[in-house]
């Protein structure tokens, strides 16, 4: 706990002065301090080593484009463009958003890359899509889109439908022109070719692979069989959903979000809906938020299930994929039995869920619940204890708790080394502080460590959803507030006004009053969440999306350095991404 | 051929075949063509491809409760060399259609190409910047299945059509024998084939029960 009796803003006030301009209100409560651009890097400093139980993570680094923003005089807007860096203390289990406000023609302000490493990615995404520039930035790179791209996309001043922008064609000049922008050339990225004496071998991996389990490029420079350097290209699954967010209304932009990762399905419209509903000042129901819980417990368990399943046939076990695939059907057939979908229900609305449970819902998944167990106890003694499995495994991508921190490593990954964070005990939302269950950790930081935590995990979360279906409250599905989507039609028929209210919400949908806030979640690949900016409208001004594979995938060369290509795989395997996850 | 079964009442049939059902037992009698068809039809090995969410659904066909190799069509190839299907699994990105061209262009006659799921086959969701509106912007498309993600059924349906296609293209054996070119049957929209079984549906599942 934090020994001072100040504010960190009072803490910050205190050692920089004039530098610190003030501090934003927001609806989520994160301290959020307006500082100058020209001090940002002592800032970053002080937060991160200065105070008492620092700021170690990086959790987030993004911009918001404010040129066309409603409530923009209400704020220290002074220009353009706001970059925002979000950090997590965990000795205080607090989070601080600092903004700053570069100026100029073009917006630049100094790299962070120096005090946090894992800024490094962030900072080439803000340039991609905004053209914010970073002062000091190592290798100030577009990441998602092409290099032959032209602009900025999130921009507002970037159009956001391919419809408005000329048709896409590929006749052989672009073909070739674009396979020519694609090659890799080590001195961009300040690699050596080899000596008088011997040339390394550059080998491209992906975009098209099998093991890298999406649209990824890693390319490797290889001393023989030993990876010198990997550096992995990404962005070839970049679907703009950031973009995408400020033109759907608030509502419809649920089905969106259960693409983001796409094995989780509603866990993904559970961090945004809590969101909005943070921003909206919504109450969910008590039987909601438990049929929340349940649902996207039981996608966790899916998730993983592909996880251990993709990740034996990475080291060569083939059968077990069939095995837990199967078993993944049987959560899938739950889910459509009672959401209408399999992989992307897109259930959840603002306020609570679709409808109500259907009848008899809890029978399949008592079934599941007695099914399930024993069968991942097959799976351990099939894989877990299986000498190829770990001898591929064990020893391999390690990483400690300093690094995982340093690199905004959450989620299994983190707690496979050993620290015990769940945003779900530390952070419990939608219910999770009246559910018993264990946050399983491992020690070695290794992929052995982290299959070792997602398979316990597992049956954690079986327990949540007993938990669920045993203890399933009575009550509305739904909220009753004015904005929860679709709105309540029983009292339209009474009077004008409410009939009025009514139409313009399934017609518009709703508005959410202006503000900020942020919610993460404990998703099934780590710290997951959204930060929403609403100016006032019935849709969003700025959606940000912060996915654990982004920072995890930016681990990966140091991961990779010294080991083989084959163990590459296994790293890859048991970092559990979803390139959706990484490119948005 | 010799052969015999018994029935559980100990009735016994079999023995010894007359020449003739000897004859109708083990020969085949087919036009080369038509044989050539028959092969290529039944053993589609799929190209080991895929782009986003709608891959997981394709895997998902693959796994034993749908179980492709009824089809004949689980040899998935990593090359595009050995592949004959190229299926389109997912949203077609700008950054990548280069390299689905590409690798569409190393794949051998006779190819074909399933688009599966809407991003493929139009953008679907995704009139965003970085999207290609629909594979077929830059590559003949044989089978387009609608859905998003489609079922694994969904796809394996899709698969049948080729398959039915395949077995009715014509190509020529050989460029000495028979005419050149190739021959594509009629491709009937399945939506109006179905319209009339579809409309007369009158009973739907109900949200309240499972």
């Amino acid at each position: 706990m934090s020994t001072s009796t100040l504010t960190i803003a009072e803490e910050l006030q205190e050692r920089f002065g004039p530098a610190v301009f003030g501090v934003q209100e927001t609806r989520d409560g994160i301290p959020t301090i307006w500082v100058d651009a020209a001090s940002i890097k002592d800032i970053m400093s002080f937060l991160k080593s200065g105070v008492s139980d620092p700021y170690a993570m990086l959790y987030d680094l993004s911009v918001i484009d404010e040129r066309v923003r409603m409530d923009r005089e209400q704020h220290y807007h002074v220009a353009s463009y706001t970059v925002f860096y979000h950090l997590v203390s965990f000795g205080r289990n607090e989070d601080i958003r600092i903004k700053v406000a570069p100026t100029g023609v073009t917006p630049a302000v100094d790299s962070i890359t120096s005090v946090f490493p894992a800024a490094n990615w962030y900072e080439r995404e803000a340039w991609d899509m905004y053209g914010v520039r970073f002062n000091g930035h190592p290798n100030l790179r577009r990441i998602l889109m092409p290099n032959t791209w032209t602009g900025h996309p999130l921009r507002k001043d970037h159009p956001a439908r391919a419809t408005e922008i000329e048709p896409f064609q590929l006749p052989d000049e672009k073909l070739q022109r674009e396979q020519d922008a694609m090659m890799f050339r080590p001195e961009e990225w300040g690699l050596s070719r080899g000596t008088d004496e011997f040339d390394y071998m550059f080998l491209n991996l992906g975009p098209h692979h099998p093991g890298t389990h999406g649209l990824l490029r890693i390319i490797l420079q290889l001393d023989g069989e030993e990876i010198v350097e990997a550096i992995p290209d990404i962005g070839y699954h970049h679907r703009g959903a950031e973009k995408m967010g400020e033109r759907q209304t608030w509502h419809t932009f649920i089905p969106y979000t259960d693409r983001i990762d796409y094995l989780s399905g509603v866990m993904n419209n559970l961090a945004y809906l809590l969101a909005v509903e943070k921003l909206a000042g919504i109450e969910v129901p008590p039987r909601s938020q438990v049929i929340r819980v349940m649902m996207s417990e039981l996608f966790r368990i899916a998730s993983h299930l592909v996880w251990y399943g993709t990740f034996a046939q990475d080291l060569g076990a083939l059968s077990p994929t069939f095995f837990m695939f199967n078993d993944r059907e049987k959560i899938l057939g739950i889910v459509e039995a009672i959401c209408g979908g399999r992989m992307h229900p897109s259930w959840f609305r603002i306020g609570g869920v679709a409808h109500d449970l259907p009848k008899n819902w809890d029978k399949p998944i008592r079934d599941f619940i007695a099914y399930f167990p024993p069968r991942i106890k097959d799976y351990d003694n099939a894989l877990m204890k299986n000498r190829i499995f770990k001898s591929r495994a064990m020893g391999i991508g390690a990483y400690n708790v300093k690094e995982a921190i340093e690199w905004g490593v959450t989620g299994p990954g983190l707690r496979a080394c050993g620290y015990d964070w769940d945003f779900r005990k530390k952070r419990p939302y939608s219910g999770f502080e009246n559910f018993e269950f264990d946050v399983p950790l491992a020690e070695k930081g290794d992929c052995y460590a982290r299959a070792q935590v997602r398979i316990e995990e597992m049956r954690q979360s079986l327990r949540i959803i007993e938990q669920c279906v045993n203890n399933m409250p009575e009550g509305a599905y739904k909220s009753e507030h004015p904005l929860t989507t679709p709105p309540r039609k029983d009292r339209t028929m009474h009077d004008i006004e409410t009939l009025i209210n009514h139409f313009l919400n399934v017609s518009w949908g709703p508005i959410i009053p202006a503000g900020e806030a942020f919610f993460g979640i404990e998703a099934s690949k780590g710290a997951y969440g959204y930060y929403l900016i609403s100016d006032g409208n019935t849709m969003s001004y700025r959606t940000r999306i912060r996915t654990p594979s982004f920072p995890h995938m930016q681990m990966l060369p140091l991961l990779s350095r010294g080991v083989t290509v084959s163990d590459l795989l296994a790293i890859l395997g048991s970092m559990d991404y979803v390139l959706a996850d990484v490119d948005r | 051929m010799n052969w015999s079964l018994t029935k559980p009442t100990g009735e016994t049939t079999g023995g010894a075949p007359s020449l003739q059902t000897a004859v109708q037992q083990s020969l085949v009698l087919t036009r080369l063509q038509d044989l050539v068809s028959w092969g290529r039809k039944n053993s589609i090995w799929p190209f080991n491809f895929g782009l986003s969410c709608c891959f997981v659904e394709m895997a998902t066909s693959l796994t034993s409760k749908y179980d492709l190799a009824r089809f004949g069509a689980e040899v998935i190839r990593a090359t595009p060399r050995e592949a004959d299907v190229m299926v389109v699994a997912g949203t077609v990105f700008i950054k990548v259609a280069p390299v689905v061209r590409q690798l569409y262009d190393q794949m051998m006659e006779p190819r074909w190409v399933i688009s599966m799921g809407a991003c493929a086959n139009s953008g679907g969701m995704y009139d965003i910047y970085s999207v290609v509106q629909g594979v077929d912007k830059f590559l003949p498309v044989d089978v387009y299945v609608p859905g998003c993600p489609p079922r694994p059924e969904a796809f394996m349906e899709a698969l049948t059509l080729l398959q039915d296609t395949i077995g009715k293209e014509r190509r020529p054996l050989s460029w000495t024998v028979g005419p050149q070119g190739v021959v594509v049957p009629e491709r009937p929209c399945q939506r109006d084939l179905k319209r009339d079984v579809r409309t007369k549906a009158s009973d739907l599942r109900t949200i309240d029960s499972i």
